[in-house]
């Protein structure tokens, strides 16, 4: 019975476990850090409540996304459907919070759609065996158009009350983001969660050791959804209405979080505290150069130059050695 | 001896009606008879004719997109290529140049240059294809307000008009130089080494680099190419427009990679051919005008255009089922 170990023990291994996880990610806080300074140094406001409140508000539907694209890249798939999937959230919450439905019965709306296009698009890549990327890019129109449907022109509302939790002057992104962690640690430990990374790393070596690997995908693509259209209602509350369109910058932004945070596109490889740090890196280089007065076109060119050189240089040092 | 030819022939003959490329061609005979009925006037000769000549556009940017995937990778620069070819092009015009030609290759050249760095930073920094592209993407779409300012430039070069306009022997000059493409790329896809090369990089890069393919060149070849034929894209719809605008090839990064799909080319690469993207170009400018027949709101119109793609990828673009 000794090749059970204590408790003791387990925990130990625990933390070297994931002590070995973040060497990959190491440098990346570093510049996470770097930013995080200068985002201090330009904005002092940091420090107070509602300071910290607003910068959480700006990162946390960021976050969401590359929550919703590294959980599929970790399969092997990926979606250009988030951009459509977080506006179709965003409108489905200001068109039925304010109405008959309320609060509780638009939230379970927009979650029961995210996790209904998931599934759907789950289904449709994992079962019927068709690629990924060009079944999310035809996705995106049928989300993008459904999205007009529900609301052809930026308008509905969102309940002042909820604008106020969400985008107050509290720190509840911040709380709701930790839980939103928590429930993934939580979730890696179910069957399906431990199936995600060997169905992403070697699906076949996967399938016949007996893993689930269909059912870990199509649970992936549902997850990824719901987070999309939890990002869009959070839009939604923050602006205080809905629009069709409003979450199109997302898809790239989602890719260039997840990939500067380390996952890789093949699957099984990387870290969600990684795409988490690559979100917060993103927002803050979006901050920073707002604060520096960067105009919104030296923004693109910035942008396009920083995610090459982020992604390029550790390969290439790899390359090099 | 007569009956062995008679059943190669005949093995031969399965062999191209039962290939994707004549699929597709199939498919779009069929829409367009279904069409033709449903409504008067899309059968007419002049309608088809305005057809191929839309779809000319998606052709070249797809000749493109073809080489990258079957080499292996994507390329979701296009859009922003085919846009920066539109809009430098009326810029770039000189007194000495009563032809514009010189022009027009200066572009060509640019963005073939724009193609080869995209292919510099996948072969060298090792940056996969899909975030260098759209790193590029983003980086041009920048480049592009700071150049054009966000108005539409108007185009004073008579060869671009001649291209767009023109109709030399009833045909559309943009059809012509579509098929003198499309014997060009064919030409090199299948019958020289660089298109072997190709097929090899796609289809396993590590065997085909122990086996001597210069991977790095043929990558900035790729990519180069697709700079070339987007870059060539835009010189043709500037001239059926007139006017280049920010935004002019945003239409055709979802066409290309389609066209390419749709025409049973692999986007894991290694497989696939140019005689299969040309009625998968052509095919979806039949779907586009059917939606537009439609007469529905933009909302529906999105999602129509969405759903036919899904379900022609049905038909020809399935994977291996795992075993």
């Amino acid at each position: 019975m000794s090749i059970i170990p204590s408790a003791r023990a387990d925990g130990a291994l625990y933390w070297q476990v994931q002590a070995r996880r973040n060497i990959g990610v190491r440098s990346l806080f570093l510049v996470v850090l770097a930013f995080l300074i200068a985002y201090a140094v330009l904005f002092p406001g940091l420090f107070t409540v509602s300071g910290f409140a607003k910068f959480t508000q700006s990162w946390f539907p960021l976050a969401l996304v590359a929550m919703a694209q590294a959980i599929l890249m970790l399969t092997g798939g990926i979606s250009l459907a988030i951009g459509a999937t977080v506006s179709l959230g965003a409108v489905i919450a200001a068109t039925t919070m304010a109405g008959p439905l309320g609060v509780p019965g638009g939230a379970a709306a927009v979650a029961l759609a995210g996790l209904g296009i998931g599934a759907a698009t789950g289904f449709i890549v994992v079962r019927l065996r068709l690629p990924a990327i060009v079944v999310t890019l035809a996705g995106s129109f049928i989300i993008g158009g459904a999205a007009l449907l529900v609301l052809p022109r930026p308008g509905g509302a969102v309940p002042a009350w909820l604008s106020d939790l969400l985008a107050g002057d509290t720190p509840a992104a911040f709380v709701l983001l930790m839980a939103i962690v928590l429930l993934w640690k939580l979730y890696l430990a179910t069957p399906l969660g431990l199936s995600l990374y060997a169905a992403g790393e070697n699906p076949v070596g996967a399938y016949r050791s007996g893993v689930p690997v269909d059912a870990a995908r199509v649970a992936a693509y549902a997850i990824s959804g719901l987070l999309s259209t939890g990002a869009g209602l959070f839009v939604a509350a923050q602006t205080g209405s809905g629009d069709p369109v409003i979450g199109n910058a997302f898809t790239l932004n989602s890719i260039a979080a997840a990939v500067l945070g380390g996952i890789g596109f093949l699957g099984g490889q990387g870290t969600m505290r990684g795409a988490l740090a690559g979100s917060l890196l993103l927002s803050l280089m979006i901050s920073v150069m707002f604060f520096l007065g960067f105009t919104p076109v030296a923004q693109y060119v910035a942008q396009g130059l920083i995610i090459i050189g982020a992604v390029a240089i550790p390969q290439f040092r790899k390359v090099q050695q | 001896m007569t009956a062995w030819t008679d059943s190669a022939g005949g093995r031969r003959a399965r062999a191209i009606l039962t290939s994707r490329p004549f699929l597709t061609l199939a498919i779009v005979v069929a829409v367009w008879i279904a069409a033709s009925f449903a409504s008067r006037g899309f059968g007419a000769y002049g309608h088809l004719r305005y057809l191929v000549e839309l779809g000319a556009v998606i052709g070249l940017v797809a000749a493109g997109q073809t080489f990258v995937v079957i080499a292996g990778g994507i390329d979701l620069s296009v859009a922003a290529i085919v846009t920066v070819s539109a809009i430098s092009l009326p810029l770039l015009s000189w007194q000495a140049d009563p032809t514009g030609l010189a022009s027009v290759l200066a572009v060509l050249a640019l963005t073939t240059a724009i193609g080869v760095i995209n292919g510099l930073g996948v072969a060298l920094l090792r940056v996969h294809p899909m975030i260098m592209t759209l790193a590029m993407a983003t980086f041009l779409q920048g480049l592009l307000i700071i150049i054009a300012g966000g108005s539409a430039v108007t185009a004073e070069n008579l060869l671009v008009h001649w291209l767009g306009n023109a109709r030399p022997a009833g045909i559309p000059a943009g059809i012509l130089l579509w098929i003198a493409v499309s014997v060009l790329v064919l030409t090199l896809m299948h019958a020289t080494p660089f298109g072997a090369r190709i097929f090899a990089m796609g289809a396993n890069p590590l065997a085909a680099s122990l086996s001597g393919v210069p991977i790095t060149s043929t990558t900035l070849a790729v990519y180069g190419i697709s700079g070339f034929t987007a870059g060539l894209a835009g010189v043709l719809v500037l001239g059926m427009n007139g006017q280049g605008y920010v935004g002019i090839g945003d239409p055709y990064l979802l066409a290309s990679i389609a066209a390419v799909v749709l025409g049973g080319t692999s986007i894991l690469g290694g497989l696939g051919t140019y005689a299969g993207t040309i009625p998968g170009a052509i095919l979806l400018v039949t779907i586009t005008a059917l939606i537009t027949v439609v007469n529905a709101s933009p909302g529906w119109r999105s999602i129509l255009f969405g759903s036919l793609i899904l379900g022609l990828l049905l038909l020809s673009g399935r994977e291996r089922a795992r075993r």
